[in-house]
């Protein structure tokens, strides 16, 4: 490991990596989001979030780069058909599954994401596709460094649609059902609350969030392939810091983890972005499990 | 063979009461372990006309006599804690014995099934059942006896590599050295990485412990560069000591006797599975096991029952890292390379699958489960190629690995909604099932 002196200070670099630390980090947001979604009202740790992000992608593949479909069109109809995936998963698996220990259900998850990396590659093949361009490729010139229009429309969507999801969860009434059934589900079953009704739109939104931000990823990375699944990873760090409970501080914790990664990744070379990422998890685990937003009240010792 | 001298002690008149002497009980096992001798001196083709009836009655045999030679005795509390002493159990692990010390012989033998069933090749896949039986025990002590889910698994095989690696190539010691210091030094790094279970529990545990994967993957990796180069580590054979050069069966060529066939590693993975598997067994029956047991329940509850909770995690995860590595050092050895990316996350997973699959609770599990992880892809293989109808379809040939790993995910997900005690408890009932028909033709038969 060597750190480079002359581009540790380096403005431009910086900034350069701050920006497309953020883009990256709304993805890790997005998924975080539906992971912390899905633990906090379903007690489901649900491991395939990677793979429907990487199913996002490659329905982005099908639909931008196969059938030249309109940007808005095409991330809607993903989106949507993300849901109802998500529907499928609850009432075909997760219903089934209610009462069985922690780890079967975790492995439940992982059978779902296996299924979905054999579909993906039966249907596009093992080889991985070029990105996705249904977005401008241009940069632009900022303060003396070139950004990518990409990392700032990734970032203003990933940031329009989560703050719509969060309008959504905190002001309707359905939202405030969904929120009912994740803080106590007993008592909102006893005011009348449908359970079933909520964990099914749980599941429904939080898999439609991970299609978009499927989608957004396709237009991130350099190339779309099976591999993308290992970023569902990523969750877990994002999720901690924003303290496992917290929606609105699962994004920032995603941002978080996304700029220290490449702040890492560019300064002390791409091998030292996992242990990074890992080693942030571990630590606020060991000495601040709560995080930055987490309920102090949870049993956790 | 129920004539056999049982010294029936009927004591206050309940009939129920039988002791056998140790030398007798000791018999068919003996029996069933020494049948290699005999196996290796004959070329024992099963297969060949008679050959098959012999070992099927050889098979019944051993398991009769075991059967009849169980002691009972309602009074003695001491034999029920001894590992087999129910009829059922001396009989089916006298059987199971001399089935694994067959195995080898049969599969070595140039037997070609009908519809070009797979013959030879069932050599790798039984060493791989064995070689994960025992990792998966021991992910199976930790996640399912102790109730502390660790998703560093694939961390201990790395060491238990880094150690082979160390101790057998650069140093240029013995491999049979190697395995004591891999345990050695799984089980001080596994109580130094389970010092995050004395704070963390459930989800935050396994977060974390994914937290040390990548930590040691990092590790791993810049070992294996500093070491070794970019093109990963190669490792030699291992030499049998020359000490061992009498045991019957071994025939040293230059005075080396070198673990390179399946056929011999099948012996060496064997014995040190069984060791180990047996050793966790003894543990999990003992007050260290029951303690395990006590923290899963409830760690306040064992607090009050006069545990040492922070103790028994901490031995829990430096047993189960010990077991591990051990199975790293030898899975290394036996696939003879290792390569930076050889060990993923996705392993751990592989392992949870194992013992989901197999059964959470149980070691038995973990061997249930890695016959259904090895076995079944094969199968799957060779229905592909061989059966009419299944073969003709183009589909399955050419997309072969992707609707392995679909069939396998879907079969994961139906177990689990379906049995949730797994392949274990699937077992368990039907042998009770037959156990009961069994009890009632008996006593119908007496009245």
């Amino acid at each position: 490991m060597e750190i480079l002196a002359s581009t540790f200070f380096d403005f431009g670099i910086n900034v350069q990596l701050v920006v497309s630390g953020l883009a990256l980090g709304a993805i890790y947001a997005v998924v975080a989001l539906g992971f912390v979604l899905v633990e906090k009202s379903t007690a489901v740790l649900n491991l395939a979030v990677g793979e429907f992000l990487m199913l996002g992608s490659y329905f982005g593949v099908a639909f931008f780069m196969e059938r030249q479909t309109n940007f808005f069109v095409g991330t809607i109809v993903i989106t949507a058909v993300m849901a109802l995936f998500g529907l499928v998963i609850h009432y075909g698996i997760m219903r089934p599954m209610v009462g069985q220990g922690f780890f079967a259900i975790v492995l439940a998850t992982i059978g779902i994401a296996t299924v979905i990396r054999a579909v993906v590659q039966m249907r596009f093949g093992p080889l991985e596709k070029g990105n996705l361009t249904a977005l401008p490729t241009g940069t632009i010139e900022v303060a003396g460094t070139n950004i990518r229009w990409v990392d700032i429309i990734v970032l203003l969507v990933v940031a329009a649609s989560v703050a719509g999801f969060l309008a959504f969860y905190s002001l309707t009434r359905t939202g405030l059902h969904m929120r009912a059934v994740a803080s106590n589900i007993e008592a909102a079953a006893g005011v009348g609350i449908d359970p079933d009704r909520a964990y099914a739109l749980t599941w429904a939104m939080a898999i439609g969030i991970a299609g978009l931000g499927g989608v957004m990823l396709g237009h991130f990375t350099p190339s779309v392939n099976p591999a993308l699944a290992a970023i569902g990873l990523r969750a877990f760090p994002a999720a901690a810091i924003g303290g496992f409970t917290s929606v609105g501080g699962s994004i920032i914790g995603g941002l978080i983890v996304g700029v220290i990664e490449q702040l890492a990744g560019g300064h002390l070379g791409t091998k030292w972005r996992e242990p990074v990422a890992f080693g942030i998890l571990f630590l606020v685990l060991i000495f601040k499990p709560t995080g930055l937003f987490g309920q102090k009240d949870l049993e956790r010792v | 063979m129920s004539e056999m001298t049982i010294t029936d002690t009927s004591t206050s008149g309940s009939s129920s009461v039988k002791r056998v002497p140790a030398s007798l009980r000791m018999l068919p096992f003996l029996v069933a372990l020494a049948s290699p001798l005999i196996l290796d001196n004959i070329s024992w083709n099963p297969f060949a006309g008679w050959k098959i009836v012999v070992g099927f009655i050889l098979l019944i045999g051993v398991g009769k006599f075991a059967w009849s030679t169980a002691e009972r005795d309602p009074d003695d509390p001491r034999l029920a804690l001894k590992l087999w002493h129910r009829p059922d159990q001396r009989a089916l692990t006298a059987m199971t014995c001399l089935a694994l010390v067959a195995v080898p012989f049969v599969l070595g033998t140039d037997f070609d099934p009908p519809m070009d069933f797979p013959w030879a090749s069932w050599f790798r896949i039984v060493n791989y059942i064995i070689l994960f039986a025992l990792g998966a025990g021991a992910f199976n002590l930790l996640a399912g006896y102790t109730g502390q889910l660790s998703m560093a698994h694939a961390a201990f095989l790395m060491i238990g590599t880094m150690v082979g690696a160390h101790v057998g190539l650069i140093w240029g010691q013995s491999f049979w050295l190697c395995l004591p210091i891999a345990a050695v030094a799984g089980a001080a790094l596994g109580a130094l990485f389970g010092i995050p279970a004395l704070r963390l529990r459930g989800l935050y545990l396994m977060l974390a412990t994914i937290g040390v994967h990548f930590i040691v993957l990092l590790g791993w990796k810049e070992y294996l560069v500093h070491y070794f180069g970019f093109g990963g580590v190669r490792f030699n054979p291992p030499n049998l000591p020359s000490w061992l050069h009498w045991v019957p069966g071994i025939n040293p060529e230059d005075g080396e006797f070198l673990i390179n066939t399946q056929f011999r590693w099948f012996w060496v993975n064997l014995t040190i599975t069984t060791i180990c598997l047996l050793f966790l067994v003894n543990v999990i029956r003992s007050r260290e096991g029951r303690a395990f047991a006590a923290v899963r329940d409830r760690d306040i509850s064992a607090t009050l029952l006069g545990i040492n909770v922070a103790r028994s995690k901490l031995v829990a995860f430096a047993l189960s890292s010990a077991m591990v590595s051990v199975s790293g050092c030898l899975l290394s050895y036996y696939n003879r390379a290792r390569s930076e990316d050889s060990f993923n996350l996705e392993q751990v997973l592989d392992y949870g699958i194992i013992i989901v699959v197999g059964g959470f609770m149980g070691i038995q599990g973990a061997i249930f489960g890695s016959v259904f992880f090895f076995a079944l892809p094969m199968y799957f293989e060779w229905m592909r190629e061989e059966l009419p109808f299944i073969s003709d379809i183009d589909f399955f040939s050419r997309y072969a690995g992707e609707v392995d790993l679909a069939i396998r995910g879907i079969l994961v997900v139906v177990v689990l909604v379906w049995r949730p005690d797994g392949l274990a408890g699937l077992w368990q009932s039907a042998k009770n099932r037959v156990l009961r028909q069994f009890q009632n033709s008996q006593t119908g038969a007496a009245q």
